[in-house]
């Protein structure tokens, strides 16, 4: 077939940036007192990142036209029976996002002049890791790899990562529990890094199956990112420690452009599709969300944020491990006269929510999902931010208590 | 590298694109090299150029940036015959561990054997997954190695002449590669005629390729010596391999000391 391709909604994608880049930039730039020298590295990033939303909004339709002559295309399910079910529709488009992603991670490092050895030894991890990922990704787009051994990609993928993990393997027990736990501090050793690599699995495949909508798969990345990004600047500017402070840093220099190149996708991949994104974006994007969280210390923190992904995989087990009957596509049923749709008994959040709020159009529903998933942040964070008060009067209870015997 | 040779394979890049990939491949390279951008002159050049260390600065980077660029594409180019791709970089990689065995035995600067060794630990792997490839590639072919391999073979040699700090002898053990586009240049920037694939012309009569005018290795082989078939010209291109590996060690025996 040809090729249809809608110009990018612009004006939906720069509101968004707006609105995921304004809070961020406001207390990186204005409330914390940060560094001078993280702010330029920031700043320097952040053009950085804006140049490659631009690169990636131009290569698109380049890269469209090769998908799909080589036969790397599918049919919109949702839009059976009408027109625009019968376009065919470019696929794996979220391998242009992870070259340009690479190149601006690669050439930041240049950029970064307060990089020691071990930062760089990191930072080309993560990135080998990621990369690792984009062509593993790629080669499951072409070649349509059994989900046995799709599970198992992201375990390879992760292998530079756990290699190159000099960091602590220990975790903090919270306070409240650490007197039934025992002790404070917890070595995990080489459990820690079995739960590095359970992450970077968790994080690919729930972002896969949490999909099947027009825009769903970016839309969640993206919100998932700008609360990464939100929550690295709060740490930064609420601890201390310098150790926290630049691994908070580090993220923020890997989910920026992350977030930006992503965000040109959604321009040609928010409803209606003109293109889709492939397992080469969704993987993509858990392993670079999991090499954050990993790297940056708030692998918890991460966790949060996918909670959506978390419930949809919890609701999506049983029909995963066969103990009830799995389609192949486990997607709402459409009806072509009042272009709604309509929720199955398949256990994923798309389907709920149908089933709960009624039936609705692709996009609504994809806009619903997305509100979830903004809407968990806010209260999390309010949450982090109680519980950190509450260890805080905590200690000072704790304090003024043993001063009084 | 693996990746971009991989899209490359599936989306058919265009040729003038598929130049710029090795330069986008090198770049974590050229971001993470701490290494000297310093060249040692050749003792007999030294009184000409004035001094006996040069250093070139931003220069040697863009070296680097040509060396990956020119080893992934003249392996590239230097094929067409039933395992002729992978034959020609197993000749190279045996060439450059024995190179590298040699070096750290017979210096005693550190930095040197640990930059070979370095070397050994990237190129060993390599060689062994290539031969297995080699298995199923060599005449006749039940599969073919794709520009996945080649891009991949060109950057791994690369890397570690870069890293190894030995780029000026992978240059010699390349030079078939060198010779090979050298001869290509009239047809690959159009001043000559050239076809999409510069291959032989085969009878199926005798089972023999003939030379035509195209300007490669393959076809001057089959020019000079005479057609052949398929399987025994892919022994002489890769004898004549082994053979410029073995001039290079002798080279590099009898300029020692007098070289550097």
């Amino acid at each position: 077939g040809d090729l249809v391709l809608r110009p990018p909604n612009l004006r939906l994608v720069l509101a968004a940036m707006a609105l995921f880049l304004a809070p961020f930039s406001y207390l990186a730039f204005v409330h914390y007192p940060l560094a001078a020298d993280l702010r330029r590295s920031i700043l320097i990033c952040g053009a950085i990142s804006l140049g490659g939303f631009f690169v990636v909004l131009r290569l698109i339709p380049v890269a469209a036209r090769y998908l799909l002559r080589r036969g790397m295309f599918g049919k919109d399910i949702n839009k059976k029976g009408l027109p625009m079910g019968e376009i065919t529709v470019p696929e794996s488009l979220g391998i242009v996002v992870g070259i340009v992603y690479l190149v601006i991670a690669i050439l930041f490092q240049h950029f970064n002049f307060t990089a020691d050895s071990i930062w760089l030894v990191e930072y080309n991890a993560a990135l080998a890791s990621v990369c690792f990922m984009i062509l593993l990704g790629f080669i499951d787009d072409v070649l349509d790899i059994p989900w046995r051994v799709k599970l198992l990609l992201p375990t390879i993928a992760a292998l530079p990562l756990l290699m190159a993990y000099a960091g602590g393997t220990s975790i903090i027990i919270p306070k409240p529990l650490a007197s039934y736990v025992g002790v404070e501090v917890l070595e995990l050793g080489w459990m820690y890094k079995l739960f590095m690599l359970l992450l970077a699995v968790f994080c690919t495949n729930s972002i896969n199956i949490h999909a099947g909508l027009n825009g769903l798969e970016v839309g969640q990345t993206v919100v998932i990112s700008a609360a990464v990004l939100i929550h690295n600047v709060m740490r930064i500017g609420s601890s201390k420690d310098l150790e926290t402070q630049q691994a908070h840093a580090f993220s923020i220099y890997l989910v920026l452009p992350f977030l930006t190149t992503s965000l040109a996708l959604l321009g040609f991949n928010w409803y209606p599709s003109s293109v889709f994104v492939g397992d080469t974006y969704t993987y993509f994007a858990g392993m670079t969300l999991a090499v954050v969280g990993i790297l940056g210390h708030f692998s918890e923190t991460l966790l949060l944020f996918f909670l959506p992904q978390v419930l949809n995989f919890l609701c999506s087990v049983p029909q995963l491990f066969h103990f009830v009957p799995c389609p192949r596509h486990r997607l709402p049923r459409f009806d072509t006269q009042t272009g709604l749709l309509t929720g199955t008994k398949d256990g994923n959040l798309v389907n709920i929510f149908l089933r709960l709020f009624g039936k609705c159009s692709e996009k609504s529903l994809c806009i619903r999902l997305l509100i979830f998933q903004g809407c968990v942040m806010p209260i999390l964070l309010l949450a982090e931010i109680h519980a950190y008060w509450m260890v805080q009067m905590m200690i000072t209870r704790n304090t003024t208590s043993r001063q009084f015997p | 590298m693996i990746l971009l040779g991989f899209i490359d394979d599936v989306l058919d890049i265009p040729w003038r694109v598929k130049l710029l990939l090795p330069t986008i491949a090198a770049l974590p390279l050229l971001m993470a090299y701490a290494g000297g951008t310093s060249i040692i002159i050749p003792k007999p050049l030294a009184s000409y150029v004035g001094v006996e260390v040069l250093e070139l600065g931003w220069m040697y980077k863009l070296f680097m940036l040509l060396l990956a660029v020119f080893c992934t594409n003249s392996i590239n180019i230097h094929a067409g015959l039933n395992g002729l791709e992978v034959g020609q970089t197993v000749v190279i990689s045996a060439a450059v561990l024995i190179h590298n065995v040699m070096r750290i035995g017979s210096s005693k600067d550190l930095e040197t054997q640990q930059a070979h060794a370095f070397s050994i630990y990237l190129v060993l792997p390599f060689l062994t997954t290539s031969l297995a490839l080699l298995g199923f590639n060599w005449y006749p072919s039940s599969v073919f190695v794709g520009d996945t391999y080649t891009y991949f073979a060109g950057m791994t040699l690369a890397v570690v002449g870069i890293l190894g700090h030995f780029s000026e002898t992978l240059l010699l053990f390349f030079l078939p590669q060198v010779l090979n586009f050298l001869c290509s240049v009239p047809q690959l920037f159009h001043f000559v005629p050239c076809p999409r694939h510069r291959l032989p012309r085969f009878d199926t009569q005798t089972g023999l390729l003939t030379g035509t005018k195209d300007g490669n290795l393959v076809n001057i082989f089959l020019r000079l010596f005479g057609k052949c078939s398929e399987k025994s010209l892919c022994i002489r291109l890769l004898i004549f391999q082994a053979v410029s590996c073995l001039f290079c060690f002798w080279l590099r025996y009898m300029l020692t000391g007098w070289y550097k």
